[in-house]
């Protein structure tokens, strides 16, 4: 059974705005992670099993097509045919050695076989070295023939859906067109880097051996554990198989480099699973562009970052968040998705310098645009949050940061309905939608479903996820089918079909915001509004682009 | 506009009366075309490069002077969707095919500077069917439109032959009502699918 965990999304957008405006003067006092190489491998729940023998990122109808043009001669028409033969239909009446003798004007080498069941044409042997084009033409000219032409080579043209059995409960994959953006580009971005700045990923197999204290949480005192053995392991469905290689210069912003960039928290996993999660390949659910390469870049900290000495606190900082888009853009990342937050002042456009606003990151996004780096922001989950001194709804700082840069966007959140999700911040600086999901009035069924870790086994601290009691170490390689809900799931949708649309050949940041929002479904008020900016993205509009009248 | 096409064509067709005593001669004739569109970001985004080249014929009554054309040509041509940004043209690799389709009936005017150099203008008006259609296109995505335009042109005809001539003019169509309502053509502002063409034809007749 998928859970869901409504808690974390918010939690981590919360975490960060109280925590993203502390300015740190020296390095941070991170220990680096007791860590060896091997694990085992990661646990899945729910009996899904994954089969690390597949080739998931190459989907089977795109094997059947290059199966089927490797397998013909190209024409001078471009199709590819099946050298050797001509299939020809003769006007009525004409005997059978009438029909060889015109085959054989055409050329010497030909002839005609017996009629196949079910045909009303004669297929006409030719020598395989033949042009199958020109002799059908030399045909088609005789006014005893209605037609003549090679056979060509077909292939299905279904469109793609993929077979991973829980893909259909997928709503905000079907909600963005995700079908037929995959028919149009079956590789799903499979050249382009994407950048997870975020809590890091699970995205590798380690034991980490940790001196577990004793702390406070939630007013409880929960015992020192002492040192304590740890398994870590990659998420199957991101990186399993022959997928471990799509990660590329993973980096851990917090211990600049010290430690790897592990997820220990869920969150970055889950994002990374809606941005890439492997598809098609018979296993749990699907990802947007799952073809792509992943850079975990870890710039928040978890509650066991925090307890292994890792992370000085949880949430992140104004720098590691700028050091690591910065990082991103320096090792190749082109797409980075920020589903992460902080509350501030409003009018940080027009007085950056002004206190509660955030020029390092400003600079670090505008550098990262500058190399070419689509970025994509979440546009905050405090609709109907009270944050003191800047009031209800306040404005997301980093999403009105991407909303004055051509370049990056802001990402608003709606529930299955299409409609704004109840907690999706509005204001000037929303750009974009995407679904983001809601348990207001939907139940499971409102959740953004991605594997990552089943938290029953990692919020062991959290008394009402396990009670105290029962308190243990964590383990991180307990996977399932978990739904989050926020903006920080709305923005990587946005992240995976700005890969695509990179893959598809628009290589201009500021290019591809303009593709998406001017082939965004129109929500709300006519035009861009404050609640869903210029509508809800739609992937296979965008990768279509746009004809000269239509 | 339709008021002064009609008068247009009365004026052409009203041949000097010396004129009227000559035969009504009918020539047909074949057409090579070269157009450079004005629509010429949304052209240079989807096919690379904004000239095409039109093939087709008509047929010419002459009576004196004066002379009616209708003329019925086509334009094929594959290129890819696009999107323009800032300038910028990002071609998406999906085959789109356009086909333009023009019929136009033109009244014009020679003057003979010798018996075998007649230059000439010309005015009227077409309709041209325009159809676009992609990969992946889903029902009612295609394009199908026909529109009226106007249809300006000038140039000679040179007399090679008894039977044969040659002519050389240059024309200017305006098409307005196809382009500019959505597409690549939106974002370039762009609404007019004429343009100039360099036209050359061959016709049979005297």
């Amino acid at each position: 059974m998928p859970r869901v965990r409504a808690r974390t999304a918010a939690a981590t957008l919360v975490a960060a705005a109280a925590l993203v405006l502390t300015v740190r003067a020296q390095a941070p006092a991170v220990r680096a992670l007791q860590i060896e190489d091997i694990g085992l491998p990661a646990v899945v729940e729910d009996g899904f099993v994954w089969d690390v023998n597949r080739s998931p990122l190459m989907p089977q109808a795109l094997r059947r097509i290059e199966r089927s043009q490797q397998a013909g001669v190209i024409g001078a028409s471009g199709r590819a045919y099946s050298p050797g033969r001509i299939l020809v239909r003769f006007r009525d009446g004409m005997s059978m050695e009438e029909r060889r003798a015109a085959v054989r004007l055409a050329t010497p080498s030909g002839d005609i076989v017996a009629r196949r069941e079910h045909a009303d044409f004669d297929t006409a042997t030719i020598d395989l070295a033949e042009d199958a084009e020109a002799v059908a033409g030399a045909l088609a000219a005789r006014p005893d023939v209605l037609y003549a032409q090679p056979a060509y080579r077909v292939h299905a043209l279904a469109p793609f859906v993929p077979n991973d059995p829980d893909f259909p409960s997928q709503w905000n994959l079907h909600l963005i067109n995700m079908e037929r953006a995959w028919e149009i580009q079956p590789l799903a971005g499979s050249t382009v880097t994407v950048a997870v700045v975020d809590t890091g990923v699970a995205y590798r197999a380690a034991t980490l051996t940790q001196n577990i204290p004793g702390f406070f949480n939630a007013g409880i005192r929960y015992p020192p554990l002492g040192i304590q053995t740890i398994p870590f392991a990659a998420a199957p469905q991101l990186v399993g198989g022959a997928a471990a290689s799509r990660i590329v210069a993973p980096y851990d912003a917090i211990s600049r480099g010290l430690n790897p960039p592990l997820d220990t928290d869920g969150h970055g996993t889950h994002v990374s699973g809606t941005i890439g999660q492997l598809t098609n390949d018979g296993i749990g659910l699907a990802g947007v562009a799952f073809g792509v390469k992943l850079m975990p870049v870890k710039v928040l900290g978890s509650f066991w970052d925090v307890v292994f000495g890792s992370a000085p606190f949880e949430g992140g900082s104004d720098d590691d968040v700028a050091v690591g888009i910065r990082y991103a853009a320096d090792n190749g990342a082109k797409v980075i998705n920020m589903s992460l937050g902080s509350s501030g002042p409003p009018d940080c456009g027009t007085n950056p310098n002004r206190s509660g606003c955030s020029p390092v990151i400003e600079s670090a996004m505008r550098y990262a645009v500058g190399k070419g780096v689509f970025i994509v922001v979440a546009g905050g989950n405090e609709y109907e949050e009270f944050v003191p001194p800047f009031g209800q709804n306040p404005t997301s700082v980093i999403a009105e940061i991407a909303s004055r840069i051509d370049g990056a966007i802001s990402v608003a959140a709606v529930d299955p309905n299409k409609v704004r999700s109840f907690f999706s911040s509005t204001g000037h600086y929303i750009e974009i939608a995407a679904p983001g999901g809601s348990n207001r009035g939907f139940g499971r069924e409102g959740f953004v479903f991605q594997q990552t870790f089943d938290y029953v086994f990692t919020d062991t601290f959290d008394p009402t996820v396990v009670a105290p009691s029962r308190y243990t170490a964590p383990r991180f390689d307990m996977f399932a089918n978990i739904g989050y809900i926020g903006t920080s799931m709305a923005a990587p949708h946005v992240a995976g079909v700005a890969a695509m649309l990179m893959q598809q050949g628009i290589t201009d940041p500021a290019a591809i915001e303009a593709a998406l929002e001017q082939t965004a479904l129109d929500l709300g008020a006519p035009g861009r509004d404050d609640q869903y900016g210029f509508g809800l993205v739609d992937a296979r509009a965008a990768l279509r682009g746009l004809g000269l009248a239509r | 506009m339709k008021t002064a096409l009609c008068l247009l064509f009365g004026l052409a067709l009203a041949a000097p009366a010396a004129a009227q005593d000559e035969p009504l001669r009918i020539r047909p004739f074949v057409l090579g075309t070269v157009e450079a569109f004005s629509a010429v970001d949304s052209f240079d985004a989807v096919f690379g490069r904004t000239y095409e080249p039109f093939f087709g014929g008509g047929v010419q009554i002459v009576q004196g002077n004066a002379f009616l054309e209708l003329t019925a040509s086509r334009f094929r041509q594959t290129g890819q969707r696009a999107f323009i940004s800032g300038g910028q043209k990002f071609r998406l690799g999906i085959p789109l095919t356009a086909t333009l389709t023009p019929l136009e009936a033109t009244a014009g005017y020679r003057h003979p500077l010798s018996p075998r150099v007649l230059p000439y203008v010309a005015a009227g008006i077409g309709t041209y069917h325009y159809t676009e259609d992609s990969t992946f296109d889903e029902p009612g995505e295609n394009v199908d439109s026909r529109h009226l335009g106007f249809v300006l042109n000038g140039g000679a005809e040179f007399r090679v032959h008894r039977w044969v001539g040659v002519a050389a003019d240059v024309q200017y169509t305006h098409i307005p009502g196809i382009l500019g309502g959505s597409g690549v053509s939106r974002q370039a502002n762009e609404n007019d699918l004429g343009g100039v063409s360099a036209r050359l034809k061959i016709i049979v007749g005297k």
